[in-house]
């Protein structure tokens, strides 16, 4: 019977229904889309910010001082500590070695520059890195890097050179001030050293030859150089194999009050709580592991500002979200207590027939469970689909719904449509039926 | 004497179901009829036509020379407003309104709110001190004779009763059907749909319904008047 | 008569009142604190930026490469006086660099000298150990980089001496530089001092600025500065200017369309809870009719009566909403969202709106016969 009557309270009067129906899919949709979005925005956001380039610097540690303005290393080529390019695919085996996006070796070197073997020589820098290399992972695979993501508004007219090509692109600047040099033609590089030991041209060592294939313009030192295949600085300044800063770009976790405690003074939990979050100091620490004898510095510029603000957007969108879930409840328990409260004809007619409060109640719960299981559903289905198109018109790419969320959004629609009707039967639990049924 | 009221070949339909399936009859201006018959015979459908409340499928209902079947919605408001006073078996107050702004209600509808000429209304029907209460306050008589109080207001044409004792206790009818005998005496025109006989029989005249069709008319005497309590 | 029937309309509704309160306040609650930090974002998550340091740089025209002197200067007072002219609240910091390469302790070290004081404002993501600023010797404490410290063995107090060809200085270390990039490998100390060195006083070598704003915003700014500086060049770092504009587009744009989407939701919810109160006025409705209202009246009374809940729920709902803007702000950005008043009436609009929008389906009364609306009974 019990069954029949709330069989039957759906049956009669399906509009009103409905409309507790709309406003849970309607609530529910909310809280589903804007959940999926704020679990999935720390992620996705992170990887926006991989826009400002690296964030860690490794450099040798037992270097001399660099003498370094603006981005290039003016000390001679004999002088500090070097490290070995090699090595490099290790930086894909550590623990977070997924976090790693990419990661560029750096090696200035001051040249000399001649528009033909017999020309007049200028002075500038060669900065020998990677465009586009596959470096070899130890597990067998390889990885392919460079500086495009290291260096992403890094813009270049005509293309960028191939690693191990005799090519190179020449700074924006440089090309200014040596109107000759355009992209298809070969210029002359040599160690600056040469140039000052021989004051006569013409006995001058014969420099490598390079293809100037475009012209790279970063508005910063880089516009004044020469920008070449790694190796090719590496012959040039007689070390082979080696450079001497390495840029990582890193997928990181914002950093807290945790992340920032010394490791060693952890306890084994916390090193491990500590070592398996991207924090960017265990990322550094985890580089340093497998490039011993280096240095892993923090570009705090950059990864401050990435943590503040991921940091601040995800509390932002949190409490957004909040807001959105007490609003989508209030205002679905609002339409539940609405259809509660226009029945309470029923309940007189219940009552007088000697229904306990407690039957009452029931069939009005149970009625409102089966409706916020279905509005749960559809509006975890239709929140999905909101998700999807929003994800992918904030970050390009649609944001995948998460099952996890269905009975998140369930218990919560239950709570709703329960807490709605409870106040509405409560105060009915004390109707007299008789005024009730005389329509007051 | 005018014939107020001119019902011709009336025809209401409500899908399959006939409710009116031609009926035709006149009310003469003054007179109080009583319209019997069983539940489902049409009578509330007769009444609601005539008061304007719901159209007819075919036929004329001509209430003081206006068919009532070719008003438009407005112009069946403004007949409702002018024309009609109407006096239901649920007596239809609004709740939270007090007895006399129930009254000031008919007339806001039909012209000018003038709450001293509700309040005497009220005092008429007996309700002198009932004039600031709450329907819930007032018993299921006290609360009818507010509706004819409000039916009245207005002055109607017609006066228009389903079941106006339905819900009523004895001692309670006996007050109503006592305000419904002097209105007949001032003059009012009353359609009255009853199941009660004896009330049936205060009518000048007994109007009988059965399958939507009407059957017998009794014109009342005298005597059956006096046999009413 | 009107009024009184609205004002018993509004006293007599009870629980119906209290739900629909309830539901508009929310709904306009969302919406005014959503809009307030919709507002406030941009200028917030511009400054939040600024902890990228310099974003604007003003040097020299075809400043050559150099190797140990500088070849190219700039006049550091017609600098600062175009700085000066060229008045922007957003200009959170601006420092006149001079850069020269000298050593320390027979080390070769980069040589900045600058607007100590500035530093921080310029570069809000550096961490110092010691103070930018040494409180008592100010004209002979220097900033080290922590590279610098490390190689030389410097600690915040101890002396270092800093030659430049032939020129020598004693300085004392204030504090120690980490900055997570070149500028750890330098010695930082105030303008005079270094251009006295250098032998080059008045002159610097590039000034860098820290400009809060969108990127058309700096980009003009920028404008206005080359105008009054016609011998310099004035350009955006782009690594900063580019991400940044970037990034907070489509920050921004989430944000936004998170808030679109949570007001214009709410407001659904809102308008079927008003609906559902409306449509509970049926029986009202129809015996009004029957008395003889025309459905314009009637429906004009019933729209009055939820016009003015959802000015009540409104006027509530916006006053809580800026409160909860104002707790939002506090919470994320640790610093207040100011309220923007013009808010105010918006929500109280667009909550009356929706409030209406629900009574409207009441107007679809109008073609039903009041017989069958008695009927439903």
């Amino acid at each position: 019977m019990f069954g029949r009557l709330v069989k039957e309270s759906f049956v009669r009067n399906p509009r009103r229904k409905l409309l507790t129906a709309a406003a849970l899919v309607v609530g529910m949709a909310v809280a589903t889309s804007t959940l999926t979005i704020a679990l999935e925005v720390g992620d996705r956001l992170a990887r926006e910010f991989r826009s400002l380039g690296a964030n860690l610097l490794v450099t040798p540690q037992s270097d001399t001082l660099p003498v370094e303005i603006g981005g290039v290393d003016y000390r001679p080529v004999n002088e500090g500590a070097y490290l070995s390019e090699a090595d490099l695919g290790k930086m894909k085996t550590i623990f977070w070695r997924h976090n790693v996006l990419g990661f560029t070796p750096f090696l200035d070197v001051p040249i000399a520059i001649q528009q033909s073997e017999n020309a007049a020589p200028t002075r500038t820098m060669l900065i020998g890195t990677w465009n586009a290399k596959e470096v070899p992972v130890p597990d067998g695979t390889t990885f392919k890097t460079g500086v495009s993501v290291t260096h992403p508004w890094w813009k270049i007219r005509g293309r960028w050179f191939r690693d191990g090509a005799n090519e190179c692109v020449i700074g924006a600047a440089l090309a200014k001030t040596m109107p000759g040099i355009v992209p298809g033609k070969v210029i002359y590089v040599s160690d600056e050293t040469g140039v000052n030991s021989v004051q006569d041209h013409s006995t001058l060592a014969k420099g490598t030859p390079l293809e100037v294939v475009g012209i790279v313009s970063t508005d910063d030192a880089e516009d004044k150089a020469v920008l070449a295949p790694l190796e090719i600085a590496q012959n040039i300044s007689g070390h082979p194999g080696k450079f001497r800063q390495l840029f990582v770009s890193a997928l990181t976790k914002p950093a807290d009050a945790f992340s920032e405690r010394d490791p060693l003074k952890m306890t084994p939990t916390e090193y491990d709580r500590w070592f398996c979050s991207p924090y960017i100091s265990s990322i550094a620490f985890q580089i340093k592991t497998v490039l011993p004898g280096t240095e892993v510095r923090t570009i705090r510029r950059v990864a401050d500002t990435e943590g503040n603000i991921l940091s601040r957007v995800s509390t932002l969108l949190w409490i957004v979200t909040l807001t959105a879930l007490i609003a989508a409840a209030l205002a679905v328990a609002a339409t539940s207590a609405t259809t509660v409260l226009e029945r309470r004809g029923e309940v007189g007619v219940m009552k007088a027939l000697g229904a306990t409060n407690t039957l009452v109640a029931g069939i009005f719960l149970a009625e409102q469970l089966l409706l916020a299981i279905a509005g749960a559903s559809m509006g975890f289905v239709l929140g999905a689909l909101l998700a999807r198109s929003l994800g992918s018109s904030i970050f390009g790419t649609p944001a995948s719904p998460r099952l996890i969320l269905f009975p998140v959004v369930l218990g919560l629609a239950a709570i709703v449509a329960f807490t709605g009707s409870l106040i509405p039967l409560r105060r009915a639990a004390h109707f007299n039926p008789a005024p009730i049924l005389r329509g007051e | 004497m005018a014939t107020l009221v001119r019902v011709d070949d009336l025809r209401k339909e409500f899908g399959k179901v006939r409710a009116l399936a031609g009926v035709s009859f006149n009310v003469e201006a003054g007179e109080w009829i009583a319209i019997m018959g069983p539940s489902g015979s049409g009578k509330t459908t007769l009444i609601n036509i005539l008061g304007g409340l719901d159209t007819p499928t075919s036929g004329q209902a001509i209430v003081d020379e206006v068919d009532v079947a070719r008003l438009d919605e407005s112009g069946l408001t403004r007949f409702r407003a002018q024309k009609i006073g109407f006096i239901f078996q649920q007596f239809h107050l609004v709740p939270y309104l007090t007895a006399v702004e129930n009254v000031m209600l008919a007339q806001y509808f039909h012209s000018a709110t003038d709450e001293k000429e509700a309040q005497l209304a009220l005092e008429r029907v007996g309700l002198a001190d009932r004039i600031e209460h709450l329907p819930g306050a007032l018993s299921g008589g006290e609360q009818q004779r507010v509706a004819v109080a409000r039916a009245l207001i207005n002055h109607p044409k017609l006066i228009l009763a389903d079941e106006p004792t339905g819900n009523l206790d004895e001692a309670n009818e006996e007050t109503v059907i006592q305000l419904f005998r002097e209105l007949h005496s001032e003059g009012h025109t009353i359609l009255m749909v009853t199941h009660d006989p004896a009330i049936g029989n205060l009518a000048d005249r007994r109007i009988e319904f059965a399958h939507g069709r009407l059957v017998k008319v009794t014109p009342s005497n005298d005597a059956s008047r006096n046999a009413y309590r | 008569m009107f009024w009184r029937l609205l004002w018993k309309l509004l006293r007599g509704s009870g629980g119906r009142l209290a739900v629909a309160i309830l539901a508009l306040v929310s709904c306009a609650m969302v919406v005014s604190a959503l809009l307030n930090l919709e507002f406030d974002i941009e200028r917030k998550l511009t400054q939040e930026f600024r902890t990228l340091g310099a974003n604007l740089l003003i040097s020299p025209r075809n400043a050559q490469i150099t190797g140990s002197s500088p070849a190219e200067v700039m006049i550091e007072s017609e600098v600062s006086a175009a700085i000066q002219s060229v008045k922007d609240p957003n200009v959170m910091a601006a420092a006149p660099f001079l850069y020269v390469v000298g050593s320390a302790q027979n080390t070769a070290v980069v040589i900045a000298g600058t607007h100590l004081e500035e530093l921080p404002k310029l570069e809000p993501a550096w961490r110092i150990e010691g103070e930018w600023k040494s409180s008592q010797a100010q004209q002979t404490a220097c900033l080290v980089g922590r590279n610098v410290a490390q190689q030389l063995k410097l600690a915040v107090g101890s002396s270092v001496s800093l030659t430049y060809l032939k020129k020598n200085a004693q300085l004392k270390v204030a504090g120690i530089i980490d900055a997570g990039g070149a500028e750890d490998n330098q010695v930082f100390l105030e303008l005079a001092e270094a251009q006295d060195l250098a032998g080059l006083p008045g002159q610097i070598s590039f000034a860098q600025l820290s400009v809060s704003g969108t990127t058309t915003g700096i980009s003009h700014y920028a404008a206005r500065l080359a105008a009054a500086l016609p011998a310099y060049e004035v350009k955006p770092i782009r690594q900063i200017t580019e991400a940044e504009g970037d990034l907070l587009s489509r920050i921004r744009l989430l944000i936004v369309s998170m808030i679109v989407l949570i007001s214009a939701l709410t407001a659904l919810c809102v308008l079927g809870t008003m609906a559902a109160l409306a449509m509970e006025r049926r029986q009202d409705v129809g015996l009004m009719k029957a008395l003889g209202g025309s459905i314009g009246r009637i429906v004009t009374l019933f729209m009055a009566e939820v016009g003015v809940l959802g000015a009540a729920g409104g006027f509530i709902g916006a006053i809580l909403g800026l409160e909860l803007s104002r707790w939002m702000g506090q919470r994320v950005f640790g610093q207040a969202i100011s309220s923007r008043w013009e808010i105010f009436p918006w929500t109280i609009i667009l909550t009356v709106a929706i409030a209406l929008a629900g009574a409207l389906p009441l107007r679809l009364l109008g073609k039903v016969k009041p017989a069958i609306i008695f009927r439903e009974q």
